[in-house]
């Protein structure tokens, strides 16, 4: 790789960061970003806070599509929307004007092309959409010079992945939906660790969820 | 008049951390300023949202700025993965813990010159360095096996404590490293493999990089040194003093330090002398703001080489996917290494190498890994179905890595940022980084190695961690690099080094840089083990002379 290519390696990243969603700068570069403490309490509930009924209800179709439900569960049963939904409460709430305009303008786009509203589109449209948003080709999206959809689809597809897997308390995750997809038997410290044989893989893993 | 200390220690990670152990043991009057706060085994849990993703724990008023050279325009962040408390970046560290190999004591002698690089020699040898990393493997109770390895640095007298458990990973990895013919052995870690110390055995949580030991059986200076110096009642340790000026005399000489209290007020201590270990980039931060008549280009800095030299590691790394658990998420970040690729063949195209190991940093927990990893869009979408089979990999991934020596370069560096200020309107720290030719040569020729590796090991799917658009980056300088050395060099020649051989400044007789600004080139091994070891050298050289009366 020749300086040019280093060169022009950090401007992508920098471009990159710029519409890098809301832990952008956070997981890609530094695994860090300032943010000040906040309760979890708020999810404790899981009614909407920051979001309508609408914006929920478009908002879980979407995530539903980033990590879909299979044989096992998805974002949907992991209730990642109400992840988001307490986070904008809490630590993220510099993305809330971000899913306020977002999220209608998703909306828009699947009414222009198809004439219902997103929810109510086949998974496979609903793809279509989020694909063209993904790469910034949807020409109905109509709040583009504040907001380039690639923008709001990386924060929305992060924000997802982080509710499927973060500690439940934080509102997804329910019923420990996403750490058992991704075969994570969960946080180990508090409950004494892993014996030896454990890490050796002499001895069974119990998860979390099951003592 | 204040009360006149007889050191003030500034910052107390690695090296600052071991000066005030042995110092205030040696019954000196010890002021330690830290600009961080405590935290402590009850705020450390596993939670990886808030540690990793949110890094709400350990460095929560941290600001700088990037930029690739002087060309190029800065971005501010958090670039530098550091941890701004009681302890430095020690308290989340990994604890792998190295002894330098003789050569890496003298890359310029050894090697020649290299076009574009400013190779250096170290004014001590391995043989000097030898006594005091015993000292340190001692005090921190590392744990491991050094006979296994052929190629490691002569030792002594053995590791205190015996090798940990052998995770599923390590062994995919060592009968991959054998296969090929290395000689793969358990990584030294300053983690108990028994209770040692009045600390506790392991427990093998997993979250372990980038986290605090909830049990201390992580040594670090907050767990092993600190707690010992304050039972000697020598030492006056002020959190959230945020120091920014080492005022000087007419003679020239360090009258303490300046800071400000959490609140932005004021205050100034006086010392005898003045230790500064505020990590690679504090460093040179604090000495170009400590700017008088007398110093107009930052203090200690005649040569001009206060902030110049910086060098991190490198990385390259290879994902692989294997068929079974790997219990990746148990244990700590790495467990198994091989060091036969490490010595410099220049016929590779390249000078230099490190050391490979095995490692969780990216699959101990699922959200770093779901989103850099199984979210890669290399593997296929980065969403939808593909991810979420990724994301079922979790456990049965691996990475593999080099810990690479990187080139130091004159025009790396950290100054002042000229715009950006912070919370209390002192310049923040400039990282200027790019990469020498001779680490992208390391890079590509490693990344293919590690490649054969994972595969003999038994990896399905394999694949360079490299992407422009993560974190395993091939021009890493962004990706909040976790080793920092370089920016006050230590040498011989006052023109080219800002410190002597025994890390007192050249110009200003009364002030000590121990952290790794000293450090002249990097060795392919992480370098908490010898910022330790060279401390507990300074620290005796210290005592011996303040007692002749001779400094
Ligand atoms: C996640 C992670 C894992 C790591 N794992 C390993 C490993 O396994 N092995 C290894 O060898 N190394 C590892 N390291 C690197 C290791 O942590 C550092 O090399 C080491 O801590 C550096 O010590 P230091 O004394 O130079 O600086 P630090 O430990 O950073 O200490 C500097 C101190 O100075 C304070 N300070 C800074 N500026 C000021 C100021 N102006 N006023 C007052 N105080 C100030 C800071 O708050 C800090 O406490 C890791 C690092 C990270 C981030
Ligand atoms: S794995 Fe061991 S050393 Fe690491 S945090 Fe857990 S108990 Fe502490």
């Amino acid at each position: 790789m020749s300086h040019e290519d280093q060169r022009r390696d950090v401007l992508d990243r920098r471009a990159f960061l710029q519409r890098g969603g809301i832990y952008g700068a956070g997981v890609l570069v530094a695994l860090h970003l300032p943010r000040p403490e906040a309760a979890r309490a708020a999810a404790e509930s899981t009614a909407p806070v920051v979001l309508s009924q609408a914006e929920w209800a478009t908002l879980e179709a979407a995530t539903a599509r980033i990590i879909p439900t299979d044989r096992e569960p998805g974002a949907k049963e992991a209730n990642c929307v109400n992840f988001i939904d307490k986070a904008l409460a809490n630590e993220d709430a510099a993305a809330v004007p971000l899913y306020k305009g977002g999220l209608p303008a998703l909306d828009g786009v699947a009414r222009t092309r198809h004439g219902k509203a997103f929810v109510e589109l086949t998974p496979a449209e609903q793809d279509a959409v989020l694909g063209d948003l993904e790469k910034g080709a949807a020409a109905e999206w109509t709040i583009g010079g504040q907001l380039p959809s690639p923008v709001f689809f990386e924060t929305l597809r992060v924000h997802t992945i982080v509710g499927f897997l973060a500690d439940p308390s934080y509102g997804g995750n329910a019923d420990y939906a996403g750490w058992r997809v991704a075969g994570y038997p969960g946080p180990r410290h508090r409950r004494g660790g892993f014996t030896p044989d454990q890490v050796e893989g002499k001895a069974p893993v119990v998860p979390v969820w099951e003592r | 008049m204040a009360e006149e200390y007889d050191v003030c220690v500034i910052g107390t990670g690695a090296g600052g951390g071991v000066m005030i152990d042995q110092l205030t043991a040696a019954g000196f009057r010890v002021v330690a300023l830290e600009r961080g706060g405590r935290v402590g085994p009850l705020d450390f849990d596993d939670d990886e949202l808030k540690n990793v993703i949110r890094d709400q724990v350990f460095s929560p008023h941290q600001l700088e700025t990037y930029r690739f050279d002087a060309e190029s325009d800065s971005i501010t962040g958090r670039f530098s993965h550091l941890a701004h408390c009681v302890g430095g970046t020690m308290t989340h560290w990994a604890a792998w813990s190295w002894r330098f190999r003789p050569d890496d004591f003298e890359v310029l002698s050894k090697e020649g010159p290299l076009a574009g690089a400013n190779l250096a020699d170290w004014p001590i040898s391995y043989d000097e360095l030898e006594p005091f990393y015993t000292k340190a493997e001692q005090d921190f109770g590392v744990a491991g096996d050094h006979t296994m390895n052929p190629f490691g640095a002569p030792q002594k007298t053995p590791l205190p404590n015996p090798r940990h458990p052998e995770r599923v990973s390590a062994k995919k990895f060592a009968a991959g490293a054998k296969k090929l013919g290395y000689h793969p052995f358990p990584v030294p870690k300053a983690i108990n493999s028994r209770p040692y110390g009045g600390r506790p055995r392991c427990m093998y949580g997993g979250a372990c990089r980038a986290y605090g030991c909830p049990i201390h059986a992580k040594a670090t200076t907050l767990s092993v040194s600190l707690p010992r110096a304050e039972r000697t009642k020598k030492l006056d340790l002020r959190i959230e003093a945020m120091v920014y000026e080492l005022p000087v005399d007419d003679r020239g000489r360090v009258t303490g330090a300046r800071y400000l209290d959490a609140k932005g007020n004021a205050h100034e201590v006086r010392a005898r002398h003045t230790i500064v270990s505020a990590g690679a980039i504090g460093t040179p931060q604090l000495l170009l703001l400590s700017k008088s008549n007398r110093f107009p280009d930052g203090l200690a800095n005649g040569s001009g080489q206060v902030g110049r030299n910086l060098t991190f590691h490198h990385h390259p790394s290879v994902v692989g996917v294997f068929d079974e658990d790997l219990r990746t998420y148990a244990g700590f970040e790495s467990h198994a290494a091989f060091d036969d690729l490490h010595a410099s063949d220049p016929k590779r195209g390249f000078i230099r190498g490190g050391v490979v190991g095995e490692l969780n940093t990216f699959t101990h927990q699922p959200i770093a890994y779901s989103v850099v990893l199984a979210g890669d869009h290399r593997f296929g979408s980065s969403w939808g179905a593909g991810l979420k089979d990724r994301i079922r990999a979790f456990p049965r991934t691996l990475t593999l890595a080099l810990i690479g020596e990187e080139m130091p370069m004159e025009e790396n560096g950290v100054d002042l940022d000229p715009e950006v200020e912070d919370r209390f309107g002192l310049a923040v720290p400039r990282v200027t980084k790019r990469h020498h030719e001779n680490d992208l040569a390391m890079y590509e020729w490693y990344e293919k190695k590690l490649m054969e590796v994972a595969e003999a090991a038994g990896a399905k799917h394999v694949a360079p961690g490299r992407n422009p658009e993560v974190h395993i980056s091939k021009t890493q300088a962004q990706k909040g690099n976790a080793h920092n050395h370089g920016t006050a060099r230590m040498g011989n020649d006052p023109s080219r080094s800002v410190l002597d051989r025994w890390c007192r400044s050249h110009e200003v007789p009364n002030l000590w840089v121990v952290d790794g600004s000293f450090m002249p080139t990097t060795g392919g091994y992480n370098p908490t083990l010898t910022i330790l070891a060279n401390a507990y050298r300074v620290a005796d050289h210290f005592i011996r002379e303040a007692k002749k009366g001779s400094i």
